[in-house]
């Protein structure tokens, strides 16, 4: 039904008809209310581009290995980050001149490769590669018992926002992956990176480092972690979240640690959002 | 940790400022570079008109302005035009919120209208080269502009699925307003304007509240410490703006008013103009 205001504007009638978006009441009024969990028995694993990715082999095949095991009892969307070759891209960029949104234009190319390498591995086990245009397919292909690989950079392109501190995308492989966990509503989002999880420092090069099993986001924000494992933004994305509100760091070199991070174990370090916000709907299993 | 540290495979010839670190401690690669970047559209014009405001007025709104933008053509200004979503946008929102979307999928629904009203756009001025550029094509459009057309965008970026969660509430905070600035800022392009139903930005929705007074060269970054309800433009353009490097200003022009866009295109002072400091 629509309807003519005075103004001489011609609306469908609805509960936004003539409302202006930006309004703070409005959106304050938006606050409540369930957001239903469109995968809510999905597992989203984070694979680290510079952490595991380019060690190769001797970090790949385990780790492959374990995927494979684990997929008989979870359904699993698999995301890659790009590593070395992405600094080298933002360097060569950089130097160019190119603007935040021409750098995270061109960086997906290096995750895609990444992507292609370990979908190559996981193939012969239903390893497919998932890209943005199929996301509602999801549900097809984890019922046919595949394996969804795909990068972790959000499809921001040119229109990457610019960002807080310095030239560099804010929204990179972390942020993205998070960002398709928590649209999904995903039962866990783990990264697996080079680390037993998040340590007061570098646990490679401070051997007194400290482990951290378990922290918010504001004691994160806090302690200013010297060599923070996790892009800046997640911090602000796991704040704003209403879905995926925890999210788990697990080392990848050390087999084992992903079954025990999927099967709700004690593994790994626990980065917990620090707001509370109403919680989606629990799904009717 | 137990074990010994697998070795990275071989990066030589890939040593760069950022090798080897991790994505927070890149920031501190940053001094050596140029504290510039480069500009990739300087020449073309980013316009936008609005969904509720222009597009649901139908003929009566939208046919002057079209003739405005061909006319400017003419005279070899270039732009690129963005279009908002309206009213189709509005009640497609609120179905998505009262069976509870997600941000992201009601980002991702949203994205539709625009597109519809480009191609409303781009029927009605195919005659002097209007073309739909989607979000893909934009390596396209120096081609689109050097041949003479005239290119059509969607007002939303393309974060869909991938729009975060705001602060408060459920919506996308990334809509069409958002979605054209970035691209200006992108472009470092030569101006950015919204063509709206009304002369500005008021203290208000002047529509809604009569006492609402009109904010002639109002400031970015006070307008967001003001704590006003409402703005004329997406909040978050006005955050946008605090840390760009190349779109400082945005202007407003009435669309409703004969002969505002095209003075506008000629750099004469019509409208009103945000800053962003």
């Amino acid at each position: 039904m629509s309807t003519s205001d005075t103004k001489g504007r011609i609306h469908v009638k609805s509960d936004l008809m003539r409302e202006s978006l930006v309004s703070s009441a409005f959106n304050a009024s938006t606050e409540k209310g369930k957001i239903r969990r469109m995968a809510p028995d999905v597992h989203f694993i984070a694979v680290g581009g510079q952490s595991i990715m380019d060690r190769g082999s001797e970090a790949l095949f385990p780790l492959v290995d374990e995927i494979v095991r684990l997929k008989e009892k979870y359904k699993i969307v698999l995301g890659v980050g790009g590593g070395a070759r992405v600094r080298h891209t933002y360097a060569i960029g950089r130097d160019l001149g190119l603007p935040v949104g021409g750098l995270a234009r061109i960086m997906g190319g290096v995750e895609e490769q990444n992507r292609d390498m370990l979908q190559f591995l996981l193939a012969p086990h239903g390893g497919i590669t998932f890209v943005k245009d199929h996301f509602q397919d999801l549900p097809m292909f984890l019922n046919g018992g595949l394996i969804p690989v795909c990068i972790g950079q959000p499809p921001y392109h040119i229109w990457e926002p610019p960002p807080e501190k310095g030239f560099l995308p804010e929204n990179g492989s972390d942020v993205g992956l998070f960002l398709m966990a928590e649209l999904m509503g995903a039962a866990s989002m783990t990264y697996i990176k080079d680390v037993d999880g998040i340590f007061t420092d570098d646990p490679y090069k401070n051997s007194d480092a400290e482990f951290i099993p378990e922290l918010t986001v504001e004691d994160m924000k806090a302690r200013n972690l010297p060599d923070s494992p996790f892009e800046a933004e997640l911090l602000n994305c796991l704040e704003t979240s209403r879905l995926v509100r925890e999210v788990r760091l697990i080392n990848g070199l050390e087999p084992g640690q992903l079954a025990k991070a999927l099967a709700g174990e004690d593994v790994g370090s626990r980065l917990k959002g620090s707001r509370s916000r109403e919680l989606g709907e629990e799904n009717n299993e | 940790m137990s074990k010994k540290k697998i070795e990275k495979i071989s990066t030589s010839g890939l040593e760069n400022p950022f090798s080897g670190m991790t994505n927070n401690s890149m920031l501190s690669g940053e001094e050596q570079y140029d504290q510039t970047t480069v500009k990739i559209l300087p020449d073309v014009w980013i316009l936008k008109i609005g969904g509720q405001s222009i597009m649901d007025r139908g003929r009566k709104a939208v046919y002057p302005i079209i003739e405005e933008l061909l006319q400017a053509k003419k005279q070899g200004i270039k732009f690129i035009l963005g279009v908002g979503g309206g009213t189709r946008a509005r009640h497609a929102y609120a179905m998505g919120l009262d069976i509870g979307l997600p941000t992201g999928a009601l980002a991702k629904i949203g994205a539709s209208i625009p597109i519809q009203n480009g191609r409303m756009l781009q029927m009605l001025m195919a005659h002097e080269g209007a073309i739909m550029a989607y979000h893909d094509d934009f390596e396209k459009l120096p081609l689109y502009l050097n041949t003479g057309c005239l290119p059509i965008m969607s007002g939303m970026p393309p974060f869909e699925f991938w729009e975060k969660s705001p602060m408060v509430g459920r919506m996308p905070q990334n809509r069409t307003d958002a979605g054209v600035y970035l691209l200006s800022e992108f472009f470092g392009a030569k101006g950015m304007i919204y063509i709206k139903d009304e002369d500005g930005l008021y203290t208000a929705d002047p529509k809604k509240d009569p006492t609402a007074t009109l904010l002639e060269n109002a400031n970015a970054k006070d307008l967001l410490a003001s704590g006003q309800d409402d703005f004329i433009v997406e909040r978050v353009v006005l955050e946008y703006m605090q840390r760009a490097h190349h779109t400082h200003e945005i202007k407003i022009v009435n669309g409703m008013k004969k002969g505002q866009l095209l003075s506008a295109l000629q750099g004469k002072d019509v409208g009103t103009v945000i800053r962003a400091k």
